[in-house]
Protein backbone atom coordinates (compact mmCIF):
# COMPACT_ATOMS: atom_id res chain seq x y z
CA UNK A 1 0.00 0.00 0.00
CA UNK A 2 3.04 2.25 -0.39
CA UNK A 3 2.49 5.73 -1.73
CA UNK A 4 4.61 6.29 -4.68
CA UNK A 5 6.49 9.02 -5.39
CA UNK A 6 4.52 12.01 -7.52
CA UNK A 7 1.08 11.29 -6.03
CA UNK A 8 0.74 13.52 -3.12
CA UNK A 9 0.20 17.07 -3.28
CA UNK A 10 2.88 19.89 -0.91
CA UNK A 11 0.09 20.08 1.42
CA UNK A 12 -1.25 16.55 1.65
CA UNK A 13 2.39 15.19 2.34
CA UNK A 14 3.64 17.98 4.49
CA UNK A 15 0.50 17.72 6.92
CA UNK A 16 0.99 13.95 7.10
CA UNK A 17 4.88 13.95 7.81
CA UNK A 18 4.44 16.28 10.30
CA UNK A 19 1.41 14.19 12.31
CA UNK A 20 4.17 10.74 11.52
CA UNK A 21 6.69 12.98 12.56
CA UNK A 22 4.78 14.15 16.05
CA UNK A 23 4.14 10.57 16.46
CA UNK A 24 6.85 8.96 15.91
CA UNK A 25 8.83 11.52 18.36
CA UNK A 26 6.15 10.59 20.83
CA UNK A 27 7.04 6.65 19.86
CA UNK A 28 10.52 7.24 20.59
CA UNK A 29 10.24 9.50 24.44
CA UNK A 30 8.38 6.53 25.47
CA UNK A 31 10.54 3.82 23.78
CA UNK A 32 13.58 4.75 25.92
CA UNK A 33 11.65 3.62 28.93
CA UNK A 34 9.91 0.58 27.52
CA UNK A 35 13.65 -0.70 26.29
CA UNK A 36 14.74 -3.67 28.03
CA UNK A 37 17.17 -6.26 27.66
CA UNK A 38 14.79 -8.38 26.36
CA UNK A 39 12.88 -5.85 24.00
CA UNK A 40 15.79 -4.75 21.88
CA UNK A 41 16.76 -7.89 20.48
CA UNK A 42 12.75 -8.82 20.04
CA UNK A 43 12.19 -5.30 18.60
CA UNK A 44 15.24 -5.96 15.85
CA UNK A 45 14.18 -8.95 15.04
CA UNK A 46 10.56 -8.29 14.42
CA UNK A 47 11.06 -5.12 11.91
CA UNK A 48 13.36 -7.95 9.95
CA UNK A 49 10.50 -10.43 10.02
CA UNK A 50 8.19 -7.05 8.76
CA UNK A 51 10.91 -5.97 6.02
CA UNK A 52 10.95 -10.13 4.77
CA UNK A 53 7.31 -10.40 4.95
CA UNK A 54 6.50 -7.74 2.78
CA UNK A 55 8.48 -8.61 0.05
CA UNK A 56 6.02 -11.99 -0.05
CA UNK A 57 3.48 -10.87 -2.18
CA UNK A 58 0.03 -13.62 -2.31
CA UNK A 59 -2.08 -13.55 -5.19
CA UNK A 60 -5.76 -12.46 -3.95
CA UNK A 61 -9.03 -13.98 -4.95
CA UNK A 62 -10.62 -11.56 -7.53
CA UNK A 63 -12.37 -11.68 -10.47
CA UNK A 64 -15.03 -14.43 -10.52
CA UNK A 65 -15.83 -13.73 -7.21
CA UNK A 66 -15.86 -9.96 -7.09
CA UNK A 67 -16.19 -8.64 -9.90
CA UNK A 68 -12.54 -6.57 -8.97
CA UNK A 69 -9.69 -6.43 -11.91
CA UNK A 70 -7.68 -9.84 -12.09
CA UNK A 71 -4.07 -10.20 -10.82
CA UNK A 72 -3.84 -8.68 -7.79
CA UNK A 73 -1.91 -9.49 -5.17
CA UNK A 74 -1.57 -8.04 -1.69
CA UNK A 75 1.46 -8.85 1.32
CA UNK A 76 1.49 -8.36 5.37
CA UNK A 77 1.59 -4.79 6.10
CA UNK A 78 2.75 -5.82 9.51
CA UNK A 79 1.67 -2.80 11.80
CA UNK A 80 -0.77 -4.14 13.82
CA UNK A 81 1.18 -7.20 14.62
CA UNK A 82 3.82 -5.74 16.05
CA UNK A 83 1.87 -3.07 17.64
CA UNK A 84 0.34 -5.68 19.90
CA UNK A 85 3.75 -7.89 20.02
CA UNK A 86 6.03 -4.83 20.73
CA UNK A 87 3.22 -1.59 21.74
CA UNK A 88 2.32 0.70 20.14
CA UNK A 89 5.71 3.07 20.84
CA UNK A 90 8.04 0.46 20.09
CA UNK A 91 5.93 -1.16 17.00
CA UNK A 92 5.91 2.77 15.44
CA UNK A 93 9.49 2.95 15.80
CA UNK A 94 10.19 -0.60 14.12
CA UNK A 95 7.53 -0.09 11.30
CA UNK A 96 9.15 3.64 10.74
CA UNK A 97 12.20 2.24 9.93
CA UNK A 98 11.21 -0.58 7.78
CA UNK A 99 9.32 2.13 5.82
CA UNK A 100 12.36 4.53 5.83
CA UNK A 101 14.73 1.46 4.69
CA UNK A 102 12.26 0.58 2.05
CA UNK A 103 11.84 4.26 0.81
CA UNK A 104 15.60 4.82 0.32
CA UNK A 105 17.07 1.88 -0.35
CA UNK A 106 14.68 -0.18 -2.24
CA UNK A 107 12.90 3.40 -3.94
CA UNK A 108 9.82 1.32 -2.41
CA UNK A 109 7.24 4.48 -1.30
CA UNK A 110 7.89 7.53 -2.35
CA UNK A 111 10.56 9.96 -0.13
CA UNK A 112 8.29 13.05 0.53
CA UNK A 113 5.64 10.23 0.74
CA UNK A 114 7.40 8.75 3.82
CA UNK A 115 5.08 10.70 6.30
CA UNK A 116 1.95 9.19 4.72
CA UNK A 117 3.32 5.78 4.09
CA UNK A 118 4.45 5.45 7.91
CA UNK A 119 0.78 7.15 9.37
CA UNK A 120 -0.76 4.54 7.19
CA UNK A 121 1.09 1.29 7.65
CA UNK A 122 2.93 2.40 10.85
CA UNK A 123 0.90 4.78 13.53
CA UNK A 124 -2.58 3.64 12.46
CA UNK A 125 -2.58 0.34 12.32
CA UNK A 126 0.29 0.34 15.80
CA UNK A 127 -1.93 2.23 17.76
CA UNK A 128 -4.68 -0.39 16.97
CA UNK A 129 -2.57 -3.14 17.76
CA UNK A 130 -1.46 -1.88 20.74
CA UNK A 131 -5.15 -1.51 21.66
CA UNK A 132 -5.90 -5.25 22.07
CA UNK A 133 -1.67 -5.76 23.48
CA UNK A 134 -3.26 -6.73 26.84
CA UNK A 135 -5.87 -9.04 25.50
CA UNK A 136 -2.47 -11.38 24.81
CA UNK A 137 -1.51 -11.76 28.74
CA UNK A 138 -4.17 -14.22 28.76
CA UNK A 139 -4.65 -15.60 25.39
CA UNK A 140 -8.34 -16.65 24.73
CA UNK A 141 -11.13 -17.12 21.81
CA UNK A 142 -11.72 -13.22 22.49
CA UNK A 143 -7.94 -12.20 21.81
CA UNK A 144 -8.12 -14.21 18.37
CA UNK A 145 -11.02 -12.54 17.24
CA UNK A 146 -10.76 -9.02 18.16
CA UNK A 147 -6.86 -9.37 16.95
CA UNK A 148 -8.01 -10.77 13.50
CA UNK A 149 -10.84 -8.16 13.10
CA UNK A 150 -8.63 -5.13 14.24
CA UNK A 151 -5.81 -6.36 11.52
CA UNK A 152 -8.55 -6.59 9.14
CA UNK A 153 -9.97 -3.44 10.23
CA UNK A 154 -6.08 -1.53 10.02
CA UNK A 155 -5.59 -2.37 6.64
CA UNK A 156 -9.26 -1.34 5.58
CA UNK A 157 -8.52 1.79 7.78
CA UNK A 158 -4.95 2.87 5.80
CA UNK A 159 -6.90 2.20 2.26
CA UNK A 160 -9.77 4.66 3.28
CA UNK A 161 -6.92 6.79 4.26
CA UNK A 162 -5.09 6.58 1.27
CA UNK A 163 -7.67 7.01 -1.32
CA UNK A 164 -8.27 10.10 1.01
CA UNK A 165 -4.99 11.35 0.64
CA UNK A 166 -5.54 10.88 -2.87
CA UNK A 167 -8.49 12.64 -3.49
CA UNK A 168 -7.12 15.72 -1.52
CA UNK A 169 -4.02 15.95 -3.58
CA UNK A 170 -6.32 15.99 -6.65
CA UNK A 171 -4.26 12.58 -8.22
CA UNK A 172 -7.72 11.14 -8.78
CA UNK A 173 -9.18 11.56 -12.22
CA UNK A 174 -12.23 14.13 -12.08
CA UNK A 175 -15.04 11.97 -13.61
CA UNK A 176 -13.96 9.29 -10.95
CA UNK A 177 -16.31 9.83 -8.52
CA UNK A 178 -14.90 9.63 -4.44
CA UNK A 179 -17.34 6.41 -3.47
CA UNK A 180 -16.11 4.62 -6.67
CA UNK A 181 -12.62 4.69 -5.91
CA UNK A 182 -13.19 3.93 -2.08
CA UNK A 183 -15.37 1.18 -2.97
CA UNK A 184 -12.74 -0.35 -5.10
CA UNK A 185 -9.87 0.46 -3.21
CA UNK A 186 -11.79 -1.12 0.01
CA UNK A 187 -13.19 -4.17 -1.61
CA UNK A 188 -9.51 -5.29 -2.73
CA UNK A 189 -8.45 -4.07 0.82
CA UNK A 190 -10.80 -6.04 2.39
CA UNK A 191 -9.53 -9.24 0.84
CA UNK A 192 -5.89 -8.73 1.93
CA UNK A 193 -7.16 -7.60 5.41
CA UNK A 194 -8.60 -11.12 5.72
CA UNK A 195 -4.69 -12.26 5.38
CA UNK A 196 -3.44 -9.56 7.29
CA UNK A 197 -5.70 -10.58 10.03
CA UNK A 198 -4.77 -14.80 9.65
CA UNK A 199 -1.04 -13.97 9.46
CA UNK A 200 -1.24 -11.24 12.41
CA UNK A 201 -2.98 -14.19 14.80
CA UNK A 202 -0.70 -16.54 13.50
CA UNK A 203 2.66 -14.71 14.53
CA UNK A 204 1.33 -13.11 17.47
CA UNK A 205 0.45 -16.76 19.17
CA UNK A 206 3.76 -17.96 18.32
CA UNK A 207 5.83 -15.14 19.42
CA UNK A 208 4.02 -14.73 22.44
CA UNK A 209 4.55 -18.54 23.48
CA UNK A 210 8.24 -18.22 22.26
CA UNK A 211 9.34 -15.18 23.92
CA UNK A 212 6.84 -14.41 26.47
CA UNK A 213 9.46 -12.46 28.72
CA UNK A 214 10.47 -10.34 25.98
CA UNK A 215 6.71 -9.59 24.84
CA UNK A 216 5.67 -8.56 28.27
CA UNK A 217 8.23 -8.07 30.18
CA UNK A 218 7.36 -6.22 32.92
CA UNK A 219 3.54 -6.53 32.22
CA UNK A 220 3.79 -9.97 34.01
CA UNK A 221 2.65 -11.03 37.55
CA UNK A 222 5.90 -10.42 39.92
CA UNK A 223 5.57 -14.45 40.33
CA UNK A 224 5.65 -16.53 37.28
CA UNK A 225 4.20 -19.11 39.41
CA UNK A 226 0.75 -19.22 39.64
CA UNK A 227 -0.85 -19.69 42.86
CA UNK A 228 -3.41 -22.29 42.43
CA UNK A 229 -5.93 -22.38 45.84
CA UNK B 1 24.58 -11.46 25.74
CA UNK B 2 22.91 -13.79 27.20
CA UNK B 3 21.39 -17.27 25.80
CA UNK B 4 17.77 -15.71 26.09
CA UNK B 5 18.29 -12.88 23.70
CA UNK B 6 20.69 -14.61 21.43
CA UNK B 7 18.29 -17.50 20.57
CA UNK B 8 15.81 -14.76 19.59
CA UNK B 9 18.48 -12.92 17.70
CA UNK B 10 19.41 -16.52 15.73
CA UNK B 11 15.80 -17.34 15.12
CA UNK B 12 14.36 -14.21 14.02
CA UNK B 13 17.61 -13.52 11.99
CA UNK B 14 16.95 -17.15 10.41
CA UNK B 15 13.61 -16.55 9.91
CA UNK B 16 13.50 -13.27 8.16
CA UNK B 17 16.42 -14.67 5.69
CA UNK B 18 14.01 -17.82 4.87
CA UNK B 19 11.22 -15.56 4.19
CA UNK B 20 12.96 -11.96 3.01
CA UNK B 21 15.89 -14.86 1.17
CA UNK B 22 13.92 -17.52 -0.40
CA UNK B 23 9.97 -17.57 0.34
CA UNK B 24 9.77 -14.10 -1.67
CA UNK B 25 11.10 -15.08 -5.00
CA UNK B 26 7.86 -17.15 -5.52
CA UNK B 27 5.75 -14.41 -4.46
CA UNK B 28 3.06 -13.47 -6.89
CA UNK B 29 4.44 -10.53 -9.47
CA UNK B 30 1.40 -9.15 -9.81
CA UNK B 31 0.24 -5.52 -8.71
CA UNK B 32 -0.50 -5.39 -5.36
CA UNK B 33 -4.04 -3.78 -4.29
CA UNK B 34 -2.89 -0.05 -4.29
CA UNK B 35 -1.27 -0.60 -7.35
CA UNK B 36 -4.25 -2.53 -9.29
CA UNK B 37 -6.88 0.17 -7.87
CA UNK B 38 -4.64 3.13 -8.81
CA UNK B 39 -4.53 1.48 -13.02
CA UNK B 40 -8.14 0.92 -12.47
CA UNK B 41 -8.91 4.39 -11.99
CA UNK B 42 -6.73 5.43 -14.16
CA UNK B 43 -4.49 7.29 -11.44
CA UNK B 44 -1.13 5.74 -11.91
CA UNK B 45 0.40 8.93 -13.20
CA UNK B 46 2.73 10.58 -11.10
CA UNK B 47 1.44 14.42 -11.16
CA UNK B 48 2.88 16.28 -8.30
CA UNK B 49 6.78 17.37 -7.70
CA UNK B 50 8.66 14.50 -6.48
CA UNK B 51 11.50 13.77 -3.95
CA UNK B 52 14.15 11.63 -6.19
CA UNK B 53 15.58 8.85 -3.58
CA UNK B 54 19.29 8.20 -3.30
CA UNK B 55 20.94 6.14 -5.69
CA UNK B 56 20.71 2.93 -4.64
CA UNK B 57 21.95 -0.84 -5.36
CA UNK B 58 18.80 -2.48 -4.29
CA UNK B 59 16.06 -0.04 -6.56
CA UNK B 60 13.14 -2.48 -6.65
CA UNK B 61 14.14 -5.83 -4.28
CA UNK B 62 17.33 -6.69 -6.78
CA UNK B 63 20.69 -6.23 -6.75
CA UNK B 64 22.07 -3.87 -9.43
CA UNK B 65 23.73 -6.07 -12.10
CA UNK B 66 22.54 -9.27 -11.07
CA UNK B 67 18.91 -9.22 -13.11
CA UNK B 68 15.56 -10.41 -11.88
CA UNK B 69 16.51 -13.87 -10.58
CA UNK B 70 17.32 -15.92 -7.74
CA UNK B 71 20.12 -14.79 -6.11
CA UNK B 72 19.34 -11.03 -7.41
CA UNK B 73 16.12 -11.50 -5.17
CA UNK B 74 17.69 -13.33 -1.95
CA UNK B 75 20.61 -10.76 -1.44
CA UNK B 76 18.16 -8.01 -1.70
CA UNK B 77 16.07 -9.75 0.33
CA UNK B 78 18.90 -10.59 2.87
CA UNK B 79 20.68 -7.30 2.69
CA UNK B 80 17.08 -5.42 3.65
CA UNK B 81 16.47 -7.73 6.69
CA UNK B 82 19.58 -7.10 8.27
CA UNK B 83 19.82 -3.30 7.59
CA UNK B 84 16.03 -3.17 8.89
CA UNK B 85 17.70 -5.17 12.60
CA UNK B 86 20.99 -3.36 12.38
CA UNK B 87 19.46 -0.16 12.40
CA UNK B 88 16.75 -1.38 14.85
CA UNK B 89 19.49 -2.22 17.14
CA UNK B 90 21.58 1.14 17.11
CA UNK B 91 18.57 3.39 16.98
CA UNK B 92 17.81 1.18 20.77
CA UNK B 93 21.38 1.81 21.97
CA UNK B 94 21.29 5.40 20.70
CA UNK B 95 18.14 5.41 23.11
CA UNK B 96 19.23 3.46 26.00
CA UNK B 97 22.71 5.43 26.07
CA UNK B 98 21.12 9.00 26.63
CA UNK B 99 19.14 8.82 30.20
CA UNK B 100 15.37 9.65 30.36
CA UNK B 101 14.93 12.58 32.30
CA UNK B 102 12.17 11.08 33.94
CA UNK B 103 14.32 8.26 35.05
CA UNK B 104 15.75 9.55 38.24
CA UNK B 105 17.83 6.48 38.90
CA UNK B 106 20.41 7.36 35.93
CA UNK B 107 22.08 10.98 35.65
Amino acid sequence: MHIASGFLSPPAWVTMAAVSGAALAGSLAAARRQLDDRKVPLMGVMGAFVFAAQMVNFPILSGFLTGLPIGTSGHLGGGFLLGVLLGPALGIVAMASVLVIQALVFQDGGVEALGANIFVMGVLPGLLGGAVRRLWLKPSWLSYTVTFTGAAAGVLAGATLVILLLKWSATLPQNVSLLHALGLMDSIHLLIGLVEGAITVAVVRFVREARREAVFGAALPASPVEIKV
Amino acid sequence: MNAYNRNTLIVGIAVALLIGGIVSYFASGDPDGFEKTQEALGADQPVHVSVEPPPSLFEGYSLKGLGEGFWSNAVAGAVGSLLVLGVLLVVARILKRRPSRQDPKKV
